[in-house]
């Protein structure tokens, strides 16, 4: 009691203090000094205004973003019983996103709570898809897994509408990853009354909460009413965030680490576990990390600089060290182990083995010849066949010239980040891993992205050679940090996670600090795209993938046994750790060969595993060319789509592959749910 | 060869000055020297040769697109005309003219297919296509911005579009046009004591209660176009290389103190300054909110455009300023 009373104390201590150096922090020149003898009365009207006006609404907006977040967070964690379950992960953020920005790309303004309201009911209609499809509230790791899903569909849409709606959606750029210039307290002073409703109501079932830690059937044993306590907590966090989206955009990473941190210090605190004191405290936690961020932001850059780069990339980063931080400090198998998904059983006839890699090898060659066909210009096969003998007139010749690099980079990429994602399941027993999760992807992007911000005109192998080097930093970031003593697959998914989004962040920052008009760039970039792709692009992962691939193959057993658990491959004489090392080092150049030709898509690399395994059961020697066929074929339609149905615009390969393939994906897990428990 | 470039040029000015007759389609591609053959550098510093002015033209960027539209050529396509329309009104785009899908990412295919005889694209956008585009229609890259020299740079595009659709007189009256439509606004502008004016002009945006704010500094197309009919731009902070442009928030123009400074923005949907900030303290105690000294752009003022934008805006300033 007294510890945990020293921890609020302590957090309120620290947010006041943080406070008092945020007032201080702004673009005019109006210091400390200006604001101080202001309030004491002198007379300083534009130092009055400066507060009133401008450091004030934004302190006080970060005060209740943070409530908001830390409090939803904790209550999504609790109700969900999964430490990774948050705004983020759970999709709410993203859908409460969506329904704001299609308002704002369709130019209909929309009154504060009406905003709110189009937020609630965006993040609430993707939360109860999201519980729908994971098979109701279930602690299987599947309900992150759908959540992540979900949330990747609809940030999509969001940046499809942002990329088509260019013009009309400028400053939702900034606004998208979350921004607290605010201009009044109007939204804020609006939403207030929400966050406080939130929090008392779940503050006030602290004590439901407390049970329904202990299981649906306990609980249920001891009377609580387990489906109404649960709907109410989801509908209380669910307006929480809506209200933080509206107040401020999606501010990354709060409502995920914010609750993690929490928990972590209850393992010294034991007081801090009970809910009438893990909300609260999660929410104290919450406003640190979003007014820490924001003070840090504008001490690094300077406050006119800072106003360029969106807070909530700040928070991203401070929350992602913090997580890592912390769970370094975390012993091993603190968390419950997840056992290994996504494997329907070991559905494998060799009757079934035959037809699945019949019909792929068809799809396979189908994909991409469909691939050169369709596009803005609709070509016949006939003509094709001109091409290939050399007899198209000069412009078709062109088109299907450029046409082919862009397909044979999807087909490669695709591919590539389906064996990538083979390994990282298996070798981190995780069903949520795939290379993004290792830092590969976002690491690859970065150093992408940054050779081509600071060397313009670079080519493809330098392109490729930076990407490679920012996945292997990454990867080595990622492995080492989350090394002690050993590996733990808990750890290295959590230090992953928190390195995979610290890395789009700094993506958003690079663009930002050196581009900053140039939002078409970033999104197109994160989101990936095979737009003017040239035929020595493709060589990079064409190569990776003709020598990894083989090789990982090769590997099948250790493959299998890792996915296993930790001792069975350490009794058959397998090193373990060289052994995982080597197998997770393969994957990441093959993903950051892709990530480098095509950018940064996500989701291949953990849907077509996923795909190729309840298709041909779990055995690697069959899954790992199911699922390079299912990547390739699967990004190749993508692109083939991407470019057709609203040409002559097109959208970006990596989008149309989480707006189709997502829905395919969580289709699968849906109907599975009754299989497993 | 050195001498090889200007007798071309020379040769393609006076060429193109009396080949008016429609016998084009024959003319070109019969031999290497052929009548009407243009050699120019671009934006890039590369060499584009033509066999002959450009007459179907493909324009990517919306600049671009009014500044070949001034010149009296109506291109076969263009990025996102709808945009164009909606946001660049200062020469009407027909309505014919083909899509070839958004700016950032334009059809290749859609491009290659009206079979143009010109491509013109800013060097912003991604090299690659350019290079892909090349393999079958010549492609002329334009600076289209530069914050150290917008007015000359302007100038530098207009010309070099001008020479590769064989236009060059009619860009000379339409600069020559330009700079009257810029001398009169500075006599105006004289005739009321105005010169030196102050001004700040930004545009802005509003989601909730968050507003972004977003200052043209100097070396922007609008404030040499400002500062051309003699008034002075007051927005000093931080801008980028290309553009010109800054960004802030309501408390960063404080910055701003003179009484007599004018505030010019352009806003589309929401009317961020004068509706979203109208209760805001800071906002409240800016000069020119306090002299009410403030007007918005018409619709359709394209901030970045060509010879008519500048026009269009220039006269928007003068009156800003004078009434």
């Amino acid at each position: 009691m007294l510890r945990t009373a020293a921890v609020v104390a302590g957090a309120v201590a620290a947010i006041v203090l943080l406070s008092a150096v945020h007032l201080t922090q702004g673009t005019s020149d109006t210091g400390a000094l200006d604001l101080l003898s202001a309030v004491l009365g002198d007379g300083n009207a534009q130092a009055m205004a400066v507060l009133e006006g401008s450091r004030l609404p934004r302190l006080l907006t970060a005060l209740l973003v943070g409530v908001a977040l830390g409090v939803a967070g904790a209550g999504m964690q609790s109700i969900a019983r999964n430490p990774l379950a948050s705004p983020d992960t759970l999709a709410v953020n993203s859908g409460a996103h969506l329904a704001v920005v299609s308002f704002a790309a369709f130019g209909i303004g929309l009154p504060a709570y009406a905003a709110g309201g189009a937020a609630f009911v965006g993040g609430l209609a993707a939360t109860a898809l999201v519980l729908a499809l994971s098979g109701g509230a279930s602690t299987s790791p599947r309900l992150v897994l759908v959540g992540s899903a979900v949330g990747l569909t609809l940030y999509s849409a969001t940046t499809l509408v942002l990329l088509l709606f260019e013009q009309e959606t400028t400053g939702l750029y900034a606004w998208g990853s979350g921004s607290l210039s605010v201009g009044d307290l109007r939204t804020t002073s609006q939403m207030a009354p929400v966050v406080l409703v939130g929090v008392v109501g779940l503050v006030l079932m602290s004590r439901s909460l407390d049970v329904l830690a202990l299981g649906d059937d306990n609980a249920a044993v001891v009377g609580l009413k387990v489906r109404r306590t649960r709907l109410g907590a989801v509908l209380l966090t669910v307006a929480l965030t809506a209200a933080a989206v509206t107040a401020a955009g999606p501010v990354g990473f709060v409502g995920l680490s914010a609750p993690v941190i929490t928990r972590l210090l209850a393992a010294r605190v034991p007081g801090l576990a009970r809910h009438r004191a893990l909300l609260p405290v999660s929410g104290l936690v919450g406003v640190l990390v979003v007014l820490g961020a924001d003070v840090l932001l504008r001490a690094l850059l300077g406050a006119s600089e800072a106003v360029r780069v969106p807070t909530g990339v700040m928070t991203t980063v401070l929350g992602a060290s913090v997580l890592v931080w912390l769970a370094r400090g975390q012993r091993s198998g603190g968390s419950r182990r997840q056992p290994p998904s996504g494997r329907v059983g070991v559905v494998g006839s060799r009757r079934r083995l035959v037809a699945v890699s019949v019909v792929l090898a068809a799809l396979v060659v189908a994909a991409p010849l469909v691939g050169l066909l369709m596009g803005d210009r609709v070509v016949l096969l006939g003509d094709l066949g001109n091409w290939v003998t050399g007899r198209t007139g000069p412009a078709l010749t062109f088109v299907l010239d450029q046409r082919l690099p862009r397909v044979l980079a999807a087909v490669v990429a695709g591919a590539a980040l389906a064996v990538a994602g083979c390994g990282v399941q298996s070798v981190s027993r995780n069903p949520l891993a795939e290379p993004g999760l290792l830092g590969i992807t976002a690491g690859a992007g970065l150093g992408a992205i940054g050779l081509i911000t600071l060397v313009p005109g670079a080519g493809p192998w330098q392109i490729a050679g930076a990407a490679g080097f920012g996945a292997l930093v990454a990867f080595a970031l990622v492995y080492g940090l989350s090394w002690r003593g050993g590996q733990d697959s808990d750890r290295l998914v959590i230090i992953g996670i928190a390195l995979w989004s610290a890395g789009m962040s700094l993506i958003t920052l690079l663009v930002a600090t050196t581009d900053p008009w140039n939002t078409v760039k970033a999104l197109t970039w994160l989101s990936g795209s095979t737009y003017g792709r040239t035929l020595e692009q493709v060589l990079p992962p064409a190569l990776a993938l003709a020598a990894i691939g083989p090789l990982l193959w090769f590997a099948h057993r250790d493959l299998d046994l890792h996915s296993l658990d930790d001792d069975t491959p350490r009794v058959l004489g397998v090193p373990v750790e060289r052994s995982r090392l080597l197998l997770l080092l393969g994957s990441g150049v093959l993903a950051a060969s892709a990530v480098a030709a095509i950018g940064v898509v996500g989701f291949v690399g953990l849907v077509a595993p996923h795909l190729a395994r309840s298709l041909v059961g779990g055995r690697n020697a069959r899954v790992l060319p199911v699922a390079a066929g299912l990547g390739a074929v699967l990004v190749s339609l993508a692109d083939t789509i991407g470019r057709t149905v609203i040409s002559p615009a097109q959208i970006p390969a990596g989008l149309v592959i989480s707006l189709v393939g997502t829905p395919y994906f969580v289709l699968v897990l849906w109907r599975s749910r009754e299989r497993r428990t | 060869m050195r001498l090889l470039t200007p007798a071309l040029l020379a040769a393609a000015v006076l060429l193109s000055a009396c080949g008016t007759t429609e016998s084009t389609s024959s003319e070109p591609s019969a031999s290497g020297d052929a009548g009407g053959a243009i050699t120019l550098t671009d934006a890039r510093g590369k060499t584009v040769e033509l066999k002959a002015p450009a007459k179907k033209v493909v324009s990517l960027e919306w600049a671009e697109t009014e500044m070949v539209l001034t010149l009296g050529v109506t291109p076969v396509g263009a990025a996102d005309p709808e945009g164009y329309a909606t946001w660049n009104a200062a020469e009407a785009l027909p309505g014919d003219v083909k899509d070839v899908g958004k700016r950032g990412e334009p059809s290749v295919d859609a491009i290659v297919a009206l079979e143009p005889d010109l491509v013109l694209m800013p060097l912003a956008r991604d090299t690659a296509v350019a290079e892909q585009l090349e393999k079958a229609v010549p492609v002329v890259m334009t600076k289209s911005s530069d914050a150290t020299k917008n007015f000359d740079r302007l100038r530098e595009d207009f010309t070099l579009i001008a020479k590769a659709v064989g236009k060059e007189a009619e860009a000379k009256t339409a600069l020559a046009e330009m700079d009257a439509k810029l001398a009169e606004g500075k006599k105006a502008v004289e005739a009321k004591g105005a010169t030196g004016t102050p001004f700040v002009m930004a545009d802005g945006w509003m989601q909730g209660s968050t507003v972004s704010i977003r200052p043209f500094g100097k070396g922007s197309l609008v404030s040499d176009t400002a500062e051309a009919v003699g008034l002075v731009n007051a927005w000093t902070g931080e801008v980028d290389a290309e553009w010109g442009l800054g960004a802030t928030d309501v408390e960063g123009m404080t910055a701003i103190t003179d009484p007599k400074t004018i505030m010019v923005y352009s806003a589309s949907e929401e009317d961020v300054f004068t509706t979203g900030l109208k209760d805001n303290a800071v906002w409240q105690r800016l000069p020119f909110t306090a002299s009410g000294k403030i007007t918005k752009l018409e619709k359709g003022t394209w901030t970045f455009g060509g010879p008519k934008s500048v026009a269009v805006i220039a006269d928007q300033f003068v009156k800003a300023a004078t009434s």
